[in-house]
Protein backbone atom coordinates (compact mmCIF):
# COMPACT_ATOMS: atom_id res chain seq x y z
CA UNK A 1 0.00 0.00 0.00
CA UNK A 2 1.43 3.48 -0.91
CA UNK A 3 -0.45 6.87 -0.27
CA UNK A 4 0.08 10.22 -0.86
CA UNK A 5 -1.62 13.39 0.15
CA UNK A 6 -1.50 16.19 -2.52
CA UNK A 7 -2.62 19.69 -0.84
CA UNK A 8 -3.26 21.77 -2.78
CA UNK A 9 -4.35 20.07 -5.87
CA UNK A 10 -5.35 22.89 -7.93
CA UNK A 11 -3.51 22.56 -11.63
CA UNK A 12 -2.11 19.23 -10.33
CA UNK A 13 -4.19 16.23 -12.04
CA UNK A 14 -0.73 15.37 -14.16
CA UNK A 15 1.53 14.95 -11.33
CA UNK A 16 -1.40 13.11 -9.19
CA UNK A 17 -1.95 10.50 -12.31
CA UNK A 18 2.07 10.21 -12.45
CA UNK A 19 2.89 9.67 -8.91
CA UNK A 20 0.25 6.65 -9.27
CA UNK A 21 1.17 5.29 -12.17
CA UNK A 22 4.92 5.21 -10.67
CA UNK A 23 3.40 2.94 -7.89
CA UNK A 24 5.41 -0.49 -7.62
CA UNK A 25 1.67 -1.92 -7.56
CA UNK A 26 0.96 -1.05 -11.23
CA UNK A 27 0.96 -3.91 -13.81
CA UNK A 28 3.55 -3.78 -16.56
CA UNK A 29 1.48 -4.65 -19.45
CA UNK A 30 1.24 -1.40 -21.21
CA UNK A 31 -2.37 -2.17 -22.63
CA UNK A 32 -3.79 -2.37 -19.22
CA UNK A 33 -1.73 0.40 -18.04
CA UNK A 34 -3.10 3.07 -20.81
CA UNK A 35 -7.23 1.64 -19.63
CA UNK A 36 -5.72 2.39 -15.71
CA UNK A 37 -4.37 5.93 -16.86
CA UNK A 38 -7.91 6.54 -18.35
CA UNK A 39 -9.71 5.62 -15.46
CA UNK A 40 -7.31 7.75 -12.45
CA UNK A 41 -6.92 10.84 -14.67
CA UNK A 42 -10.96 10.99 -15.47
CA UNK A 43 -11.78 10.37 -11.70
CA UNK A 44 -8.73 12.99 -10.54
CA UNK A 45 -9.43 15.44 -12.78
CA UNK A 46 -12.95 15.28 -11.62
CA UNK A 47 -11.54 15.60 -7.98
CA UNK A 48 -9.53 18.47 -9.04
CA UNK A 49 -12.10 20.48 -11.37
CA UNK A 50 -15.48 20.16 -9.00
CA UNK A 51 -14.53 18.83 -5.88
CA UNK A 52 -13.38 22.26 -3.73
CA UNK A 53 -14.73 25.72 -4.57
CA UNK A 54 -11.68 27.50 -6.04
CA UNK A 55 -9.61 24.22 -6.37
CA UNK A 56 -8.32 24.50 -2.50
CA UNK A 57 -8.20 21.03 -1.39
CA UNK A 58 -6.67 18.24 -0.94
CA UNK A 59 -6.67 14.73 -2.44
CA UNK A 60 -5.44 11.68 -1.17
CA UNK A 61 -4.41 9.17 -3.73
CA UNK A 62 -3.48 5.64 -2.58
CA UNK A 63 -2.79 1.98 -4.38
CA UNK A 64 -2.74 -1.37 -3.06
CA UNK A 65 -2.36 -5.32 -4.54
CA UNK A 66 -3.99 -7.94 -2.69
CA UNK A 67 -1.65 -10.82 -1.56
CA UNK A 68 -1.80 -12.76 -4.90
CA UNK A 69 -1.16 -9.67 -6.58
CA UNK A 70 -3.85 -9.79 -8.60
CA UNK A 71 -6.40 -7.53 -7.73
CA UNK A 72 -5.08 -3.68 -7.43
CA UNK A 73 -7.05 -1.24 -6.18
CA UNK A 74 -6.95 2.67 -6.39
CA UNK A 75 -8.10 4.96 -4.20
CA UNK A 76 -9.18 8.15 -3.68
CA UNK A 77 -10.20 10.42 -1.51
CA UNK A 78 -11.08 14.34 -0.72
CA UNK A 79 -13.60 16.64 1.75
CA UNK A 80 -14.72 18.21 -0.76
CA UNK A 81 -18.79 18.53 -1.64
CA UNK A 82 -19.97 15.19 -0.82
CA UNK A 83 -20.65 13.62 -4.71
CA UNK A 84 -21.46 9.89 -6.38
CA UNK A 85 -19.69 10.08 -9.76
CA UNK A 86 -21.29 6.63 -10.05
CA UNK A 87 -24.95 8.57 -9.66
CA UNK A 88 -25.07 9.89 -12.77
CA UNK A 89 -26.45 8.88 -15.92
CA UNK A 90 -24.48 6.70 -18.24
CA UNK A 91 -24.27 8.84 -21.07
CA UNK A 92 -26.41 7.44 -24.40
CA UNK A 93 -23.63 6.27 -26.78
CA UNK A 94 -25.85 5.79 -29.44
CA UNK A 95 -26.68 8.77 -30.43
CA UNK A 96 -25.37 10.92 -33.58
CA UNK A 97 -23.15 13.79 -33.56
CA UNK A 98 -25.56 16.28 -33.86
CA UNK A 99 -27.35 14.85 -30.66
CA UNK A 100 -24.44 14.10 -28.28
CA UNK A 101 -24.58 16.47 -25.46
CA UNK A 102 -20.33 17.54 -25.10
CA UNK A 103 -18.76 16.05 -22.29
CA UNK A 104 -20.07 13.62 -19.64
CA UNK A 105 -18.21 11.01 -20.47
CA UNK A 106 -15.28 10.71 -18.33
CA UNK A 107 -16.74 8.39 -15.43
CA UNK A 108 -18.44 6.50 -18.07
CA UNK A 109 -14.96 5.69 -19.33
CA UNK A 110 -13.51 4.90 -15.62
CA UNK A 111 -16.80 2.41 -15.48
CA UNK A 112 -15.77 0.59 -18.62
CA UNK A 113 -11.77 0.78 -18.03
CA UNK A 114 -11.92 -0.65 -14.51
CA UNK A 115 -13.58 -3.70 -13.18
CA UNK A 116 -15.19 -2.58 -10.13
CA UNK A 117 -15.66 1.03 -8.81
CA UNK A 118 -17.50 1.91 -5.30
CA UNK A 119 -17.88 5.61 -3.74
CA UNK A 120 -18.27 5.93 0.02
CA UNK A 121 -18.90 9.15 1.41
CA UNK A 122 -17.24 8.50 5.44
CA UNK A 123 -16.35 11.18 8.29
CA UNK A 124 -16.85 14.25 5.62
CA UNK A 125 -14.72 12.25 2.65
CA UNK A 126 -15.70 11.05 -0.67
CA UNK A 127 -14.03 7.86 -0.99
CA UNK A 128 -13.69 6.41 -4.46
CA UNK A 129 -12.78 2.97 -4.83
CA UNK A 130 -11.80 1.58 -8.36
CA UNK A 131 -10.58 -1.93 -8.82
CA UNK A 132 -8.84 -3.86 -11.63
CA UNK A 133 -7.66 -7.61 -12.32
CA UNK A 134 -4.06 -7.70 -13.30
CA UNK A 135 -2.44 -10.61 -14.80
CA UNK A 136 0.44 -11.76 -12.23
CA UNK A 137 2.67 -13.27 -15.05
CA UNK A 138 3.22 -9.51 -16.75
CA UNK A 139 3.48 -7.76 -13.22
CA UNK B 1 0.79 16.86 -27.98
CA UNK B 2 2.21 18.21 -31.12
CA UNK B 3 0.05 19.18 -34.12
CA UNK B 4 0.55 20.04 -37.60
CA UNK B 5 -1.67 21.47 -39.93
CA UNK B 6 -1.10 21.61 -43.83
CA UNK B 7 -3.76 22.64 -46.24
CA UNK B 8 -3.65 21.08 -49.67
CA UNK B 9 -5.66 22.65 -52.05
CA UNK B 10 -8.94 21.91 -51.06
CA UNK B 11 -7.96 19.41 -48.36
CA UNK B 12 -6.67 19.77 -45.06
CA UNK B 13 -3.88 16.86 -43.61
CA UNK B 14 -3.43 17.28 -39.94
CA UNK B 15 -0.79 14.94 -37.98
CA UNK B 16 -1.04 14.35 -34.10
CA UNK B 17 1.71 13.35 -32.33
CA UNK B 18 1.52 12.21 -28.89
CA UNK B 19 -0.68 12.39 -25.98
CA UNK B 20 -4.44 14.73 -25.56
CA UNK B 21 -5.32 14.71 -21.33
CA UNK B 22 -6.19 17.10 -19.18
CA UNK B 23 -3.04 19.17 -19.52
CA UNK B 24 -3.39 20.06 -23.34
CA UNK B 25 -6.53 19.78 -24.03
CA UNK B 26 -7.70 23.76 -23.68
CA UNK B 27 -4.46 24.03 -26.02
CA UNK B 28 -5.49 21.55 -28.33
CA UNK B 29 -8.81 22.76 -29.19
CA UNK B 30 -7.79 26.52 -29.77
CA UNK B 31 -4.78 24.83 -32.14
CA UNK B 32 -8.09 22.93 -34.06
CA UNK B 33 -10.36 25.91 -33.56
CA UNK B 34 -9.51 27.15 -37.61
CA UNK B 35 -10.56 23.65 -38.58
CA UNK B 36 -13.75 24.59 -37.05
CA UNK B 37 -14.62 27.97 -39.88
CA UNK B 38 -13.91 28.80 -43.42
CA UNK B 39 -12.52 26.54 -46.21
CA UNK B 40 -11.47 23.51 -43.98
CA UNK B 41 -14.38 20.98 -45.26
CA UNK B 42 -12.22 18.05 -45.78
CA UNK B 43 -10.11 17.07 -42.83
CA UNK B 44 -7.77 14.31 -43.08
CA UNK B 45 -6.38 13.79 -39.39
CA UNK B 46 -3.40 10.80 -39.27
CA UNK B 47 -3.65 9.72 -36.12
CA UNK B 48 -0.87 7.06 -36.39
CA UNK B 49 0.86 8.93 -33.64
CA UNK B 50 -1.54 9.96 -31.14
CA UNK B 51 -0.66 8.06 -28.07
CA UNK B 52 -3.65 8.84 -25.27
CA UNK B 53 -6.78 10.81 -24.97
CA UNK B 54 -9.30 11.27 -22.17
CA UNK B 55 -12.61 12.34 -22.65
CA UNK B 56 -11.22 16.33 -22.74
CA UNK B 57 -9.87 14.73 -25.96
CA UNK B 58 -13.13 13.24 -27.27
CA UNK B 59 -14.82 16.38 -26.37
CA UNK B 60 -12.61 18.47 -29.05
CA UNK B 61 -13.10 15.72 -31.31
CA UNK B 62 -17.01 15.74 -31.16
CA UNK B 63 -16.43 19.62 -31.40
CA UNK B 64 -14.72 19.29 -34.65
CA UNK B 65 -17.09 16.69 -35.77
CA UNK B 66 -20.46 18.95 -35.27
CA UNK B 67 -18.55 21.82 -36.76
CA UNK B 68 -18.22 19.88 -40.13
CA UNK B 69 -21.61 18.37 -40.22
CA UNK B 70 -23.05 21.74 -39.65
CA UNK B 71 -21.28 23.21 -42.82
CA UNK B 72 -21.93 19.89 -44.83
CA UNK B 73 -18.25 19.17 -44.88
CA UNK B 74 -16.22 15.43 -43.90
CA UNK B 75 -13.68 14.58 -41.30
CA UNK B 76 -11.94 11.27 -41.51
CA UNK B 77 -9.61 9.95 -38.30
CA UNK B 78 -6.52 7.25 -39.90
CA UNK B 79 -4.69 4.66 -38.16
CA UNK B 80 -5.39 5.16 -34.70
CA UNK B 81 -3.69 3.12 -32.46
CA UNK B 82 -5.98 -0.31 -30.95
CA UNK B 83 -5.95 1.52 -27.33
CA UNK B 84 -7.05 4.57 -28.93
CA UNK B 85 -9.25 3.55 -30.69
CA UNK B 86 -11.07 1.29 -28.05
CA UNK B 87 -12.00 4.66 -26.12
CA UNK B 88 -13.61 5.91 -29.62
CA UNK B 89 -15.36 2.26 -29.33
CA UNK B 90 -16.42 2.57 -26.38
CA UNK B 91 -17.76 6.10 -26.34
CA UNK B 92 -19.77 5.31 -29.25
CA UNK B 93 -17.36 8.03 -30.66
CA UNK B 94 -16.79 5.09 -33.91
CA UNK B 95 -20.34 5.20 -34.74
CA UNK B 96 -20.39 8.86 -35.11
CA UNK B 97 -16.69 9.73 -36.47
CA UNK B 98 -15.13 8.05 -39.67
CA UNK B 99 -12.21 6.21 -38.72
CA UNK B 100 -10.27 4.40 -41.28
Amino acid sequence: MMKKRFNPIKDRSSEIVAFLMASPDMPKDEDVRFKIELSIEEAVENVVRYAYEGGIGWLEAGTSLDDKSLLLTIELRDAGMPFNPLEMDDPDVTLGANERPVGGLGIYLCKQMMDNIEYHYKDGNNILTMKKLVNPEKV
Amino acid sequence: MDITINKLEQKTYVVLDGRVDSTNADQFQKDVAPLMEGENLDIDIDCTNMTYTSSQGLRVFLLLQKSLMSRNGKMVLRNMNPRVKEVFDITGFSNIITIV
